[in-house]
């Protein structure tokens, strides 16, 4: 194996890492390749630590302190629920007319469905501000002490961001007054391009604030049983987000099971169709999201339980 | 290490070796095949080495070039010390089963 070769290897590992152990690796990899030829085994070998590396370096690897697996469990949770918020919004958009499309007999199980969906969006919602409240007078305390700097410029962006996408969405309601049912629904392309684009810009605020929230959470010094508690509260979120996912595949099946025409926004009878690419992707996200969250939560649970040991 | 010790462990082997004195990566490997028989990967070697050192239990020495060797510390040696009493009581454990003429009459039975 040559140098370069070992070296592009490296990029598998975080560049502190690399800065630390890097030429070492390097020499050992090309002294071993003198012996015989570098197998795919030990490439493999190599890749599968640097990854291992970078989620040590996250603070999610097994070999990671407690406190810290607690801690990035419960953000990756938090940025998984951020994620999933905006996959859902989509969803929502899309189910806004449903039930007016959908003959009253065949309501009974994508209305539970939905229902279910409605609960668990609530009640994760009720989760996530539960844990920002939990953290929030260690928060202020991190933020008089010094806090501040760390976060100023994130802050300022974050809402700068906001009140764009608030003057954005402002506008868009305005407009949406002056245009009908079928204009809203798709029919016009300029109205749907800058829904799209407006949705995108709220998407960017959301994450913004999370990429403040994790800022902040890095900083705090939480305690033994609070960090438990936020564990708990990241496998409650967790668990909403899941039941959220399987109540949106059970309205989308129910729903392509008795009115399929509903699921492309057109007249009875018209498309017998199941798969509808707009409910698709948004529900490919939430369930990536929620594998995600399921990470972070039993990293989180796992690591305040032994900081509570 | 903070669980249970294992004779494939990396840290374990690399401990291990370090005890003889100090040794930079090729020469771990070399030594670890020599008497335990594992192959460990140069990445899996690496993330051990990371590990150790992190929590003290080995220490990088002055560079020789482009390697650097390791050397056990004094908690390093009294962890491998803990370690291999560890597998010395379950070596124990079984040997004396083993030796226990019960099982052994329990097999001819069965044969």
């Amino acid at each position: 194996m040559s140098e370069r070769q070992a070296r592009r290897l490296l990029r598998a590992y975080p560049r502190a890492w690399r800065a630390r152990y890097g030429a070492e690796l390097v020499a050992l990899l090309t002294e071993l390749s003198a012996d015989r030829p570098v197998c795919s085994r030990m490439r493999l070998d190599v890749v599968r630590a640097g990854l291992a590396e970078r989620l040590h370096a996250t603070g999610l690897g097994s070999g990671a302190p407690p406190a810290a697996r607690a801690r990035s469990g419960a953000l990756l949770v938090l940025c998984a629920w951020m994620v999933f918020a905006v996959a859902g919004a989509r969803v929502q958009k899309f189910s806004e007319h449903w039930q007016g499309a959908t003959p009253q007999a065949s309501r009974g199980v994508p209305s539970v469905a939905f229902d279910v969906l409605e609960v668990a969006a609530a009640l994760g919602g009720a989760l996530v501000l539960a844990g920002i409240a939990l953290a929030l007078p260690r928060t202020l305390a991190y933020i008089r002490s010094g806090g501040w700097p760390v976060v100023r410029h994130g802050v300022v962006r974050a809402s700068a961001l906001t009140a764009i996408a608030i003057g954005a969405t402002a506008a868009l309601a305005v407009w949406a007054h002056q245009l009908g049912t079928p204009q809203r629904n798709g029919a016009s392309s300029a109205y749907s391009t800058a829904f799209v684009l407006c949705a995108l810009l709220l998407a960017v605020a959301l994450a913004a604030w999370t990429s403040v929230a994790v800022s902040l959470a890095r900083g705090l010094e939480l305690s033994g049983c609070v960090q438990r508690i936020e564990a708990l509260l990241a496998g409650a979120i967790c668990a909403s987000m899941l039941a959220m996912t399987l109540a949106t595949a059970t309205w989308w099946a129910a729903l392509a099971r008795v009115a399929p025409w509903v699921l492309h926004g057109a007249p009875d009878g018209s498309h017998a169709s199941s798969f509808a690419l707009s409910l698709f992707l948004p529900s490919v996200l939430m369930a990536i999201a929620t594998c995600l969250a399921a990470f972070g939560a039993l990293a989180s649970l796992r690591g305040s339980r032994l900081i509570l040991k | 290490m903070e669980g249970k010790a294992r004779t494939n462990d990396p840290a374990l082997l690399i401990l291990t070796s370090l005890s003889s004195g100090p040794k930079h990566g090729y020469a771990l490997l070399q030594d670890i095949a020599g008497f335990a028989h594992v192959q460990l990967g140069p990445g899996t070697l690496y993330g051990a080495i990371g590990r150790l050192e992190e929590r003290g239990l080995i220490e990088a020495l002055e560079p020789r070039g482009r390697t650097r060797p390791y050397s056990l510390t004094e908690s390093g040696g009294e962890t491998l010390a803990a370690m291999l009493e560890e597998l010395r009581a379950i070596l124990d454990v079984g040997t004396s089963r083993l030796k226990r003429p019960t099982r052994l009459a329990h097999a001819g039975a069965r044969a």
